[in-house]
């Protein structure tokens, strides 16, 4: 599947006056945006802004208040159980750390999709595992269990396992997150590789400056709940918005202690590992 | 020796792939032979593609030759690129087998080191519970109390109904021996006795070790893959004295409480059967309890639950403190800690029988 082909299409998912609440607390106040096909497309805000809330309503792992999310022309929030099910096997996860099944090897856990799933025959398996773990780099870790693997590696066997069944779209929490500068670098220039080559959309949740200027195509900056920039990397770092400045210029928040108190401040799991 | 050429089509996908294969295979590809894949026309490519290219190479390294490709351009150059390692060393490694005397020998080392460590917990667990707190050096008297209402009076509700049943049992199937003979009344003497010496005991423990052993385990063996256990070692904390002793502490106390609740529920439960079904006047089923009471028996069943409280504990800790691996692995040391609580209880009852039998009866 080529880039330009897709690209003739709409928009792959569009978000429509997303509006969540954790408990009484408002999470995210009435969100809209559109991803195009074949884009890499990075969510960034300060901890706890609601960016991995957003992430688990667009993949239907939560249920929003209020709002539309249409991936592919079908709003999810309106699905099933079962119907969801199958919108979520044309996704692919990866998570902050790995998410990997820790009683399998790491070729079990990239392999759990394609058996599970599949159209693939029993005697390619074998051979995509493989395959799939190169692209990713991590040829020599097939057998490997995830508790030996660093933290970037771990990352990647979770990519690779998100692209098992070769999902359009791929939803990843912060790629960088926890990695020295050069593995985070390596796992950029992965994604933009994974993009060119097999044309997968990116949604990408980070908050490191270094890799948004890699690989963003276009960013959405969220602040308490709401969406405060939406634009390309130019946009923003030529922006007036304090906040997206702010940003921009790593200037640290005089009142950051008390952020995460005030309502709708709500502390989200972030960052290290 | 000239390379076998094979020519890949436009596209390289699942189906173009299988096909590739299958003709590939008709080849005759001899020992240190070349299969080369020929790419000149191959425009795009996918995964599945790739992934019989890989297959292909396996096959060629099983026949002691290799794979090798020319003429990619553009974006399967890239992908070629990025599999090339995958591509050079295509052959699965077969596990090494491993031969009887090989694994006899393996089972006893680690069996010793497990017995050392439980050793090593023992007289740790021991020294932090009994000695420590009155050396000065620490105990967490707060933890104790929020453990004891966990093990013990949360337990009080299932315990009591196990131990009723039971006796109920008990009365149920010795009443359809004793009656024949009328000698009805003497099943009260039986499940006094019984419960006394032995079933409050051994049905207490069995109940705790399902609740407190398996949620010991469980606890600590979480506490272990979350790296709670290293972060505690960090700050330079000790696992026996943070972890266990106010366990085992709490646990020895509660116990013998559980085990004479236990006694009385057991013998309610007999008494139940005898006044309702037998028809016994319940005083006269009172008296013959009472008369059956003796101090001595009663003191057995209380000493075992003691001990039986130290085992629950210390298995519940030891396993879960070797667990390995992740979730898989915290399920199966909390299996294993309940079922050998489970064994040593009886194996523990089995020698105090002896123990009585040879040496105070």
């Amino acid at each position: 599947m080529s880039v330009d082909a897709k690209n003739l299409a709409g928009p792959i998912i569009r978000v429509e006056n997303l509006v969540t609440h954790y408990g009484d607390t408002p999470i995210l106040k009435g969100v809209s945006f559109c991803v195009d096909p074949g884009e890499i497309f990075v969510i960034i805000g300060g901890s706890g802004c609601g960016k991995t809330t957003l992430l688990k309503h667009m993949t239907g792992l939560l249920s929003p208040t209020s709002g539309k999310i249409v991936h592919d022309g079908t709003d999810i929030t309106l699905l099933d159980e079962d119907e969801l099910t199958r919108v979520q096997r044309n996704i692919g996860i990866a998570f902050q750390s790995g998410g990997l099944f820790n009683s399998m090897t790491v070729g079990d856990n990239v392999a759990l999709p394609l058996r599970e799933y599949g159209k693939v025959g029993e005697d390619l398996i074998p051979s995509l595992v493989r395959f799939k773990l190169n692209l990713v780099g991590l040829g020599a870790a097939e057998h490997l269990m995830p508790d030996e693997l660093s933290g970037g590696m771990k990352k990647r066997a979770g990519l690779a396992r998100a692209i098992a069944l070769d999902p359009p779209v791929i939803y990843f929490d912060e790629p960088s997150a926890g990695l020295d500068p050069i593995m985070a670098s390596g796992l950029d220039d992965l994604i933009l590789n994974l993009r060119r080559l097999l044309g997968i959309t990116f949604i990408i949740v980070t908050h490191e400056l270094d890799s948004i200027r890699k690989i963003s195509d276009r960013i959405l900056m969220l602040d308490q709940g709401s969406a405060i920039f939406l634009g390309t990397l130019a946009e923003a770092e030529s922006s007036d918005a304090p906040r997206v400045r702010q940003f921009f210029e790593r200037r640290a928040d005089e009142f950051i202690a008390q952020r995460g108190m005030v309502p709708g401040g709500h502390e989200e799991e972030e960052g290290a590992e | 020796m000239t390379p076998i050429r094979i020519p890949v089509p436009g596209e390289l996908t699942q189906e173009t792939g299988r096909a590739l294969h299958r003709s590939a295979r008709e080849h005759a590809l001899q020992k240190g032979g070349v299969l080369l894949v020929d790419l000149s026309n191959t425009r795009t490519m996918d995964a599945r593609g790739g992934a019989w290219l890989l297959t292909i190479a396996e096959w060629a390294k099983a026949r002691g030759g290799e794979l090798a490709w020319e003429g990619a351009s553009g974006q399967v150059a890239e992908f070629m690129e990025l599999v090339e390692p995958g591509l050079k060393a295509a052959l699965r490694k077969k596990p090494r087998r491993v031969g009887l005397l090989e694994n006899l020998g393996d089972a006893t080392i680690r069996a010793t080191a497990e017995v050392r460590e439980f050793l090593n917990l023992l007289v740790d667990a021991i020294y932090w519970t009994i000695l420590a707190p009155f050396l000065g050096r620490g105990f967490r008297w707060g933890l104790l109390l929020d453990e004891m209402h966990e093990m013990g009076v949360r337990a009080v509700r299932i315990n009591f109904m196990m131990n009723f049943l039971l006796g109920l049992t008990i009365a149920m199937l010795s009443a359809a021996q004793l009656r024949t003979f009328g000698l009805g009344i003497y099943v009260a003497d039986l499940v006094m006795i019984g419960f006394a010496r032995e079933l409050a005991a051994v049905m207490t423990a069995v109940v705790v070790a399902a609740r407190t052993g398996a949620a010991i385990a469980a606890e600590l063996a979480t506490m272990k893959v979350q790296e709670e256990i290293d972060a505690l070692r960090g700050m330079g904390l000790n696992v026996p004295q943070f972890l266990v002793a106010p366990k085992l502490l709490a646990l020895t106390l509660v116990m013998p409480c559980l085990v004479s609740l236990g006694m009385l529920s057991g013998i309610a439960g007999g008494m139940i059967w005898g006044v309702y079904v037998l028809d016994i006047r319940p005083d006269a089923w009172l008296n013959e309890t009472l008369g059956a009471a003796k101090l001595k028996d009663i003191f057995q069943g209380l000493f075992k639950g003691f001990f039986f409280a130290i085992v629950i504990v210390l298995i519940g800790c030891h396993n879960g403190l070797r667990v390995e691996g992740g979730s898989r692995g915290v399920g199966l040391m909390t299996t294993r800690a309940v079922v050998q609580d489970i064994f040593l209880i009886i194996v523990v009852d089995m020698m105090f029988a002896l123990l009585f039998y040879y040496v105070v009866d």
